[in-house]
């Protein structure tokens, strides 16, 4: 011991050996990295939604919510009430009360927007529609659309006023103002408006606002509707003029580099592809159809280019027609994208479906019909992975009849024919749920009516049901402060 | 015809008065008589004084007699002589040159109305020392030679000097003078007589001056404590206070009297405080019972100004003009500043007699001795250089985050939330028992607040700039710090320089300054104080170990995980040195045991809580400590997380400390080195194990203090190297080089990389303007942000949140509440959680930019909330509703009151305590070995264990 404290090496060596053990001691307590459970979102049914019919009038108003052995029962009403100003309630209230089953009513010509108001149990899924038939006049043609909830923004992409009249409806039902602009993208680009700024809507009002004050001359276009401040619930009907048809144009997907427009019947007709981009920069958009047998690139349609901040659109009658699809658009910089649908027949009608959302937690349609010539279709489409897809009609009353499973293929698209049981009157309700394990679902539902004089039509993406909200894990931080 | 009486005044004066009676027979001009008074002496005097000048002239009387009086004694007795009468008046300590009489008439000759002369007085020991040419006084009843201390006399001041008075020792005054203004006043037996006999002859028409042809030799005996006061019990210091302050508010006129009396009362004040300060209790207690003694007998002061009423307005403007100017006051203060600064007692004690010539310079830097100029000074040394040097470094390292600062942004990122708000809310964040941010909290706030305030405070109540300082200054400041501690440790200063630069730039404290931790950045600056008060704690010194306590008690209140450091390190020093060193034990105890009295309920809620003795303060964040950090990440000092160089950047270091090893002198500090660098290593890799989010940084900066010591320290052996020559001159280039590769490797790292991490300098505040606005007091804004797959939320009340609020713990069920209603309010799924929230007085909701698209749409499906604004930046939402703050409980904690005046009182008592206090040396101590000491054998004690140089 003395000779090693004495040795010029013994001090380094005493240090070697400590730093090599304390070495040892860090390399075997080193924690291996695990991955760490992530916490999860908890799924909570919603309690309460607002939804805004946007022009009743004339209209059947379909309001249903799916019954779900899932979630407990409690109480819970849904009321329609005619929008008006301040003033309280008139009392022409109807309260629907009974979960699962579709409540219908057609809606006396005359009047305003109509708010559905739901909540307990009546609010979770809650799902309401108007359409209307028409079969002369410059309105013929079935035109419909679910009467949406008021948020902050909304794209619509379709024709331009110059092409069809196109009437934009805004309502507020909360308790704020709130201050509504207005984007068009035409094919030339921006349209810059004056008039599209600081549309005020006050609590209760409701506007009718003509497209072609703001924009007359676009052939085309996609239409940002966005709020500086409150919420607004927007919709837009097209009207074609006589003997071309008329519809509403559904809420399109936000701008995404990936768009999805499902919900593409299987009927012949002409097949109409609207895109736009809002970015600053031009871009070439790749389309792929997801079909019956499988997905392809349609030949020489592979790509539509679109000039910045403008909107185009390519003629898809030859690759898609008369086939159920979906269109899986991809780009560089996000972009929108809509269809026009045309149906058959000496006089025309059309529908319109646009980029949608995947239908992960279910989707419900409020309005399905069997009725005579009348016929529902639900195209479902899974274009990136399989799925497999409970299919369950919820009638007006009565038991509800045995859901059907659907299998979806990897990118393949099916058309189903959806027929209540036999016995049951009226119109039914749908409600669609992807299996567990499904991979991304996209679907719509289109309504047509063999007329003698041409077919009417309409068309709906599926729109994620509001069944549940998924309740995000929180933690008291006050480093949140922190970017 | 003139004709001279000495009167020799003797008092236990033996050991001098045969030199005086000596110098006074030996008088070139022969005195015409002689008379010695013995103020009946106990050591001989008498028989000395009867020796020199026969039976018949000396006087014999009772100890008690004054010297005014024993004067008074001697010319009643004496009948007058013919011709001009002259007495000259000498004490038995007071030897005059052969000539001085000689002179002094000669003075007197050439000016009739001169009166009063006296001769320049030098000091009996050092014969050159100038101790007074003529005194006066200031207006606060100082005593003012106008010297400076210890001032050589090269005749810089000779010639013959109309003054306002000079002293009795050596004083020759006209008999008929004497006569006419009854001699010196019986009532002031020792101290200021002469002043006031002065002030009274020049009032009456006749000068005062002093001729510096006559010389003096004087040991001011009673005034420097060589001798016992018989006249009086009281101490000289209070008894010549008391005197000057008689003096002069007797002989004032009424105006200026009434001003003397204000300013003295004031004046005195100060002084007892500053005294209290100096830990001179003593002082301080005769500064105020002298000015107690002269204005609590008011009697005695309106008696002697009415025997002085003649004249003395007219007097006045004459005499105004000898007292010591105003400036002067102010010189004084500054010259006491400087000499605290330079480690000495604050005040110098009030009344000396003399021009405090004992006061020796024994502090003093090299730096100093090498004086020309203060520029040249100040650039000279290498400690302010390398300071500079690394404050540049760091500029450019952190330019990014400095002109984030410039543009008005707010600092903060990792571990420190954005800094708001200034001094005066931090402390009221320590103060108060109720929080109101976030859901309220009844926490004690940490005590860290305080001494953030308290350096907010400092740099005029601007949180940004203190925090910014210390944070992005640490490296300077560790650097400076380092080599300022190493001064007695290390001789050698290239190798503190070395030492302080590699500390500085440690990987801690890089990543210190990235991830924003606050704590370690102050530890890392504490450190090396720590190690240089730990020396002197361990040789026993008191007074530093009330120091290190008091700086620990601030480390340990920002990283709780510094004391049980330090105090294992203190254990094992106690256990090894406590039996070699007198005192060490209590010294350790001081130091170890201050913290723990200074922060007791927050160290026992730490004890409750053992986990967080290893977290710092600031938030904490997972992802800024690296979790499972390899062991060559630890093994290299290198903490992980943000900001921190790659590993082989201290390799350098790393290498030459392995080298000391090999060095075989003086290898005990080398071993004791490597010991703490390895017991912080330890330290380190426990810490990084069992503490998920904890950093390792305050360890490892203890490894490398120990590795950077054993380098350092054998360091100096490089010279011995070079100038060997040859191969061992190729070796000690090769070592150098290898050293300085590791700070030279940071610095380049860090500039290149830029000193921020987390940390940014242009934070926005976390409260949109909108909120802040629109808010009624008490209104909160809550501040949700999708994070990890969660959602982080966090309530504003009115500001972003302060430093330390992130501490405070919210009560326990309305916090689940809370979350409750916050999870419900981000699914979107509806509800009424908005009210939820509005019963916690939540107003607004904002989310800050890029906002997440499905928090977006969860937020807009409520309608119950209203949507303010959207933008890139961050969205905000508004209740509309009815909002409801809740009101803050109305207990006032008693507890908490009584805990913050306890700890604001103990803090006070440290800081005093670890203060430099005066110094208590005694001058040529063997000189005077006989003379009694007053002071009690402790206080020398004290004084020497004071000087023990660390």
């Amino acid at each position: 011991m003395r000779r090693l404290i004495e040795n010029r090496f013994g001090l380094l060596a005493l240090v070697l050996v400590a730093l090599g053990a304390l070495y040892g001691v860090a390399h075997v307590s080193r924690p291996t990295p695990v991955a760490q459970a992530r916490p999860q979102a908890v799924r909570a049914p919603v309690e309460s939604v607002t939804a805004v019919c946007p022009a009743p009038s004339a209209n059947r108003v379909s309001v249903v919510t799916p019954a779900d052995p899932e979630r407990a029962q409690t109480a819970g009403s849904a009321t329609l009430t005619p929008m008006k100003a301040a003033e309280g309630k008139s009392g022409e209230d109807d309260v629907i009360d009974r979960v699962g089953l579709l409540w219908q009513r057609d809606i006396a010509p005359g009047g305003g927007p109509l708010v559905v108001d739901a909540t307990g149990s009546m609010a979770a899924g809650l799902e309401s529609a108007q359409t209307a038939r028409e079969t002369s006049g410059t309105q013929r043609g079935l035109a419909g659309v679910r009467c949406v909830e008021p948020g902050a923004e909304s794209w619509f992409v379709g024709p331009g006023p110059a092409a069809a009249e196109m009437t934009l409806y805004l309502a507020n039902p909360d308790s704020a103002p709130a201050s509504v602009s207005f984007m068009v993208y035409s094919g030339e680009g921006p349209v810059l408006s004056e008039r599209g700024t600081g549309v005020v809507v006050k609590p209760g009002e409701h506007r009718v606002i003509r497209l072609r004050d703001l924009a007359p001359s676009p052939l085309i276009m996609a239409l940002q509707v966005s709020t500086r401040s409150g919420r607004v619930a927007a919709a837009v009907k097209a009207v074609l003029g006589e003997g071309r048809g008329v519809d509403w144009l559904p809420v399109a997907a936000a701008p995404a580099t990936r768009v999805v427009v499902p919900g593409i019947p299987g009927t012949a007709g002409k097949r109409e592809l609207y895109v736009a981009t809002p970015g600053e920069r031009d871009t070439v958009v790749r389309i792929k159809a997801v079909l019956e047998d499988g997905s392809y690139a349609l030949k020489n349609k592979e790509t539509i280019e679109v000039p910045a901040g403008s909107a185009s659109s390519l003629d898809l009658s030859t690759g898609i027609g008369g086939q159920p699809a979906a269109l899986v658009l991809e780009s560089d910089v996000p972009i929108v994208a809509g269809l026009k649908i045309t149906g058959t027949g000496a006089r025309q009608d059309v529908a319109f479906t646009a980029g949608a959302a995947s239908v992960d937690l279910g989707s419900v349609v409020a309005d399905g019909r069997a009725e005579g010539k009348q016929t529902s279709w639900l195209v479902l489409s899974a274009p990136f992975a399989a799925a497999t897809v409970e299919v369950r009609l919820l009638p007006t009353k009565g038991a509800a009849p045995a859901p059907v499973e659907v299998t979806l293929p990897a990118a393949r698209t099916k058309e189903l024919r959806l027929t209540p049981p036999k016995g049951s009157k009226g119109g039914f309700g749908v409600l669609v749920r992807p299996k567990p394990g499904s991979g991304p679902v996209y679907g719509g539902r289109v309504l047509d009516e063999a007329a003698r004089d041409g077919q009417l039509v309409t068309a709906q993406p599926l729109a994620m049901a509001r069944i549940w909200a998924l309740v995000p894990p929180t933690i008291d931080a006050p480093g949140v402060v922190l970017p | 015809m003139h004709s001279v009486t000495a009167i020799v005044v003797a008092h236990d004066g033996a050991r001098w008065l045969k030199e005086t009676l000596a110098a006074v027979l030996r008088q070139t001009r022969p005195l015409d008589r002689v008379v010695g008074v013995d103020n009946g002496s106990r050591d001989g005097s008498g028989k000395l004084l009867t020796e020199a000048f026969g039976t018949g002239n000396v006087l014999t009387l009772p100890r008690s007699t004054g010297f005014g009086e024993a004067v008074h004694e001697v010319l009643r007795r004496l009948p007058p002589a013919p011709g001009q009468e002259w007495v000259w008046l000498l004490h038995d300590d007071c030897a005059p040159d052969a000539n001085a009489l000689r002179a002094l008439l000669g003075a007197a000759e050439q000016d009739p109305k001169a009166a009063i002369l006296g001769p320049k007085l030098r000091d009996w020991l050092d014969r050159r020392v100038l101790l007074e040419m003529g005194v006066t006084v200031s207006r606060s009843g100082r005593r003012d030679t106008g010297l400076e201390p210890r001032e050589y006399d090269q005749g810089q001041h000779d010639g013959i000097a109309d003054v306002l008075s000079v002293s009795t020792a050596g004083m020759l005054i006209r008999r008929d003078v004497w006569d006419e203004l009854n001699g010196l006043d019986t009532e002031l037996p020792l101290f200021r007589d002469d002043l006031d006999l002065c002030w009274r002859a020049r009032v009456a028409g006749h000068r005062v001056l002093n001729v510096s042809d006559a010389v003096a030799w004087h040991a001011e005996a009673a005034a420097r404590r060589r001798r016992r006061i018989a006249t009086s019990d009281e101490h000289p210091r209070r008894l010549g206070r008391r005197n000057g302050l008689f003096v002069l508010m007797a002989n004032l006129p009424f105006g200026a009297f009434v001003r003397s009396v204000l300013r003295n009362v004031v004046a005195s004040t100060l002084r007892a405080l500053l005294f209290l300060l100096a830990k001179q209790p003593a002082n301080a207690l005769d500064e105020l019972a002298a000015l107690g003694s002269v204005i609590g007998r008011p009697r005695r002061l309106m008696r002697a100004r009415k025997a002085r009423r003649k004249g003395r307005k007219e007097g006045w403007p004459a005499i105004r003009r000898k007292l010591t100017p105003p400036g002067a006051a102010l010189r004084r203060l500054a010259d006491m500043v400087q000499g605290f600064l330079a480690g000495a007692g604050p005040v110098d004690s009030a009344g000396r007699h003399h021009a405090a010539a004992d006061r020796g310079h024994e502090e003093d830097g090299d730096e100093l001795l090498t004086d020309s100029g203060g520029v040249q000074r100040v650039f000279g040394s290498p400690g302010v250089v390398l300071g500079l040097i690394l404050a540049a470094i760091t500029v450019a390292a952190a330019r990014s985050v400095l002109s984030g600062l410039l543009s008005g942004g707010h600092l903060g990122g990792g571990a420190l939330v954005p800094v708001t708000g200034g001094a005066s809310d931090l402390w009221r964040l320590y103060v108060e028992d109720h929080h109101v941010t976030g859901l309220g909290s009844q926490t004690w706030a940490p005590p860290y607040v305080a001494v953030l305030a308290g350096l907010s405070a400092v740099a005029l109540g601007k949180t940004w700039l203190a925090v910014g300082v210390v944070l992005l200054g640490c490296v300077p400041l560790a650097g400076i710090s380092a080599y300022a501690a190493t001064k007695r440790l290390i001789p050698y200063t290239p190798a503190r320089v070395w030492l302080a630069v590699t500390y500085a730039l440690l990987p801690v404290a890089t990543g210190a300054v990235a991830g924003g931790r606050l704590g370690t950045a102050i530890v890392l600056v504490l450190l090396p104080v720590y190690m240089a008060l730990a020396t002197r704690v361990i040789a026993g010194s008191r007074r530093a170990a009330w120091g290190f306590g008091l700086l620990l008690t601030v480390g340990t209140a920002f990283v709780p995980l510094v004391y049980v450091l330090v105090a294992i390190l203190g254990a094992l020093a106690a256990v090894s040195f406590g039996g070699i060193r007198r005192g060490v034990r209590r010294s350790l105890v001081i130091g170890l045991g201050t913290p723990v009295v200074l922060l007791f309920p927050w160290l026992a809620e730490i004890v409750r809580e053992p986990g967080r003795i290893l977290h710092e303060a600031g938030l904490r964040d997972g992802r800024l400590a690296g979790v499972g950090l390899g062991p060559e990440s630890l093994l290299m000092l290198s903490p992980g997380g943000p900001g921190v160089p790659p590993v082989w950047a201290t390799a350098g270091m790393i290498a030459v400390a392995l080298a000391a090893l090999l060095l075989r002198r003086h290898q005990m500090v080398v071993a004791i080195g490597w010991g703490v660098m390895l017991f912080g290593l330890l330290v380190a890799i426990v810490v990084s194990r069992i503490g998920g989010e904890a950093w390792p940084g305050v360890p490892l900066a203890f490894a490398a203090t120990g590795l950077l010591m054993a380098a350092g320290h054998q360091a100096h052996r490089i010279a011995e190297f070079r100038a060997a020559g040859g191969l061992r001159r190729l070796g000690a280039m090769l070592i150098v080089l290898v050293a300085f590769a590791s700070p030279i490797a940071a610095a380049a790292l860090w500039v290149s990389r830029g000193a921020d991490g987390p940390l940014r300098g242009d934070l926005s505040d976390p409260l949109p303007v909108l909120a802040a606005l629109q808010s009624e007091p008490g209104e909160g804004t809550l501040l949700l942000r999708p994070r990890d797959d969660r959602v982080g939320y966090t309530v504003l009340r009115g500001r972003g949140p302060l430093i330390g609020e992130s501490d405070l713990e919210p009560p326990e069920e309305p916090s689940a509440r809370f979350a409750t209603a916050v999870a419900g309010l981000a699914s979107g799924r509806g509800s009424t959680y908005v009210e939820t929230l509005a019963s916690f007085g939540v107003r607004f909701v904002t989310v800050p930019g890029p906002v997440d698209p499905v928090l977006r749409r969860a937020l807009d499906s409520q309608p119950a909330l209203v949507r303010v604004s959207l933008s890139e930046t961050g969205g905000l939402w508004r209740v509309p509703g009815q909002v409801t703050v809740p009101p803050p409980p109305a207990t006032a904690s008693a507890l908490h009151r009584g805990w913050l005046w306890a700890q604001g009182g103990l803090l006070v008592l440290i800081l005093v305590l670890a203060s430099p206090g005066a110094r208590t040396k005694e001058p040529a101590e063997a000189d005077y070995a006989d003379v009694p000491m007053e002071e009690g054998p402790r206080g020398r004690r004290r004084a020497k264990e004071d000087r023990v140089p660390a």
